[in-house]
């Protein structure tokens, strides 16, 4: 029989140490039950049959030096006690764990390598609890990390928030704002003959409604129908704003600014062909884009306030009386949901 | 920490949160690397779905699937329950639409109506007309949601243009299966603000523009089962309510 069985085999005896060589080469001899609750120290005696003498020392892996294997030994030699407590093992890891971040983060690396599960799960967590809550360069200068992002690759994390589909909305009111705001442009340049209906969806509404007896064009409010579709709004007035059954009047006037309401809502609600994501240049400067960004939110909840208290409209009959002065359920549209 | 292997770092990581994960990945390279790997966001993602839930297609990796089940909800059960996540925890939310709950005299036409509106999830939802006896109830199986978290249950409403009969407080109920119904201590809730002479729960404005009211809160633990069953009511005035859009009942995990 071999020596080293011999050790095996009468444990009480002698006890059996295991020769083990560090990346930094040194070597040192180690209580066997100890050095064994490492599995791969384990892996290399058992199919290996390695570590039986100083020059057959078991090669640690590169990551183990001596002063975390070390800490590994202190760690191993509490551990693979049989009799300790739960509490008893809680409280010494704790207090095993009180070391400053970079040898935490050797004694993970070497940990692992030896592919000891408990040790890793408990520096793991240690870990995640420094980097829990700090911004990316409170990390790099916790963990001594070279910044080698570029400024691009940096902003990526953001476009999570293009999934979300209020955010593609308001993407596409945008790419509609701004062309209007083209259209505004070029028309200003040019002589319209037509006039350009620039009453705001409160005013049209209030008009149609019989509140507000005026036909000529009013104060300039936030243009928010397309040309198109002021004039035929526009023209439909016109030719019943005299007439003195306002009550048959708004419920059809109803009708027509639900579907226009409807077609403006479709636009917006369909993907457009060509009309990308990717297409929000910043072509606007940042003020007007601010002032913008609030508009468009408006426009946005009023759209679907609008929507939702027309259809209200719908189910009751329309009241008016003849001088025009409405009652004050009336007052309510336009204002943002959630005022009543 | 440079020196630490990729999974070494996605271990670490896997045991923050989605919002430090995705931090992470602004760090460096290799952080970026492990913070964008699909252990990590398996991590974060439900260890189990619900029966019929089916993943979207198209998501190359596991973080775009958790951030398209944070912002995009899936509708489950024939459309009538919406599935999404929470997204500092990765936590499942459910929402059970109108026609999912038991709304007493909701088959009525001259008490409910049931319509729809552009800015609701699900395809209808109910519109009271008016009616005396005002009992909304759901229930959902306990098993649906997510281990070790606290939920709470809101009504999700809003208002036509006449609501009436609101302004006082209502009953709101929560109970757990097995739970005699005697038992049960209903809560005063207020749907409408009335400065004065409010106590309890009180709506708050939602950010999709609806209300919602709280109904009650439990703890879910590993293994509960049974069915939680929710409900807002009003029977005990003797004069009508009118005006109450309900969308649904919200579940969702409480923030701290």
């Amino acid at each position: 029989m071999s020596e080293s069985d011999l050790d095996i085999m009468e444990p009480e005896t002698m006890k059996s140490y295991i020769w083990l060589q560090t990346a930094d080469g040194s070597v040192q001899q180690v209580e066997q039950e100890v050095a064994m609750f490492c599995p791969m120290i384990c892996q290399e005696i058992i199919h290996k049959g390695a570590g039986s003498s100083k020059n057959h020392a078991i090669s640690l892996p590169q990551r183990v030096n001596s002063a975390m294997f070390s800490l590994i030994l202190d760690y191993c030699r509490f551990h693979q006690v049989p009799g300790r407590s739960n509490k008893e093992r809680k409280v010494y890891d704790e207090k095993f764990m009180r070391m400053e971040t970079k040898r935490l983060c050797e004694l993970t690396s070497a940990a692992d390598s030896l592919q000891l599960k408990p040790l890793v799960d408990l520096t793991s967590s240690a870990l995640a609890r420094i980097i829990e809550g700090k911004t990316p360069e409170e990390i790099r200068d916790i963990f001594h990390l070279p910044d080698d992002l570029t400024e691009e690759e940096k902003l990526e994390p953001l476009k999570n928030t293009m999934d979300d589909p209020r955010i593609r909305l308001l993407n596409r009111l945008y790419a509609k704002k701004r062309k209007e705001l083209k259209e505004r442009e070029r028309l200003k340049n040019v002589e319209v003959e037509g006039h350009v209906d620039e009453r705001s969806v409160d005013d049209l509404l209030s008009f149609i409604n019989g509140t507000d007896p005026k036909v000529a064009k009013m104060s300039k409010g936030k243009k928010k129908y397309k040309k198109k579709k002021n004039q035929k709004i526009i023209s439909s007035n016109d030719k019943e704003s005299h007439d003195l059954h306002f009550k048959q009047q708004g419920v059809e006037e109803t009708g027509s600014r639900m579907r226009d309401l409807l077609s403006l809502e479709d636009e917006i609600f369909t993907p457009k062909a060509g009309c990308e994501d990717g297409d929000i240049d910043d072509e606007i400067d940042p003020a007007m884009k601010e002032m913008l960004d609030r508009e468009v939110e408006d426009f946005a909840r009023r759209l679907n306030s609008n929507w939702a208290q027309s259809l209200g409209q719908e189910r009751r009959p329309v009241h008016f009386s003849i001088n025009g002065n409405n009652g004050t359920t009336r007052r309510h549209i336009g204002q943002s949901s959630g005022h009543n | 920490m440079n020196n630490l292997p990729e999974d070494c770092i996605a271990k670490i990581l896997s045991l923050t949160s989605p919002r430090d994960v995705c931090r992470s990945s602004a760090v460096s390279r290799c952080f970026r690397s492990a913070a964008d790997s699909d252990h990590v966001w398996n991590h974060f993602l439900p260890s189990e779905f619900p029966e019929d839930f089916r993943a979207p297609e198209g998501l190359p990796t596991k973080k775009h699937l958790f951030f398209s089940l944070v912002h995009n909800p899936l509708l489950l059960h024939d459309s009538q329950l919406s599935f999404s996540l929470e997204r500092s925890t990765g936590n499942k939310c459910y929402m059970m639409a109108a026609r999912a709950l038991n709304i007493t005299w909701g088959h009525d036409q001259r008490y409910w109506q049931w319509i729809s509106l552009p800015d609701a999830r699900f395809k209808e939802v109910a519109a009271l007309k008016m009616v005396w006896w005002l009992d909304i109830t759901g229930k959902i199986n306990i098993s649906l949601l997510s281990d070790d978290t606290l939920y709470a249950a809101y009504l999700v409403f809003k208002w036509n243009l006449d609501p009436y009969g609101f302004r006082q407080p209502v009953e709101a109920s929560l109970v757990l299966a097995g739970t005699e119904h005697d038992d049960v201590q209903p809560s005063m809730v207020s749907l409408m603000h009335n400065p004065g002479s409010e106590q309890g729960q009180r709506a708050e404005l939602r950010s999709d523009d609806w209300y919602e009211v709280q109904l009650g809160q439990f703890f879910k633990r590993r293994g509960d089962m049974g069915e939680i069953e929710m409900s807002l009511k009003e029977t005990k005035r003797p004069f009508e309510k009118k005006g109450l859009i309900v969308h649904g009942i919200e579940i969702r995990p409480v923030l701290p």
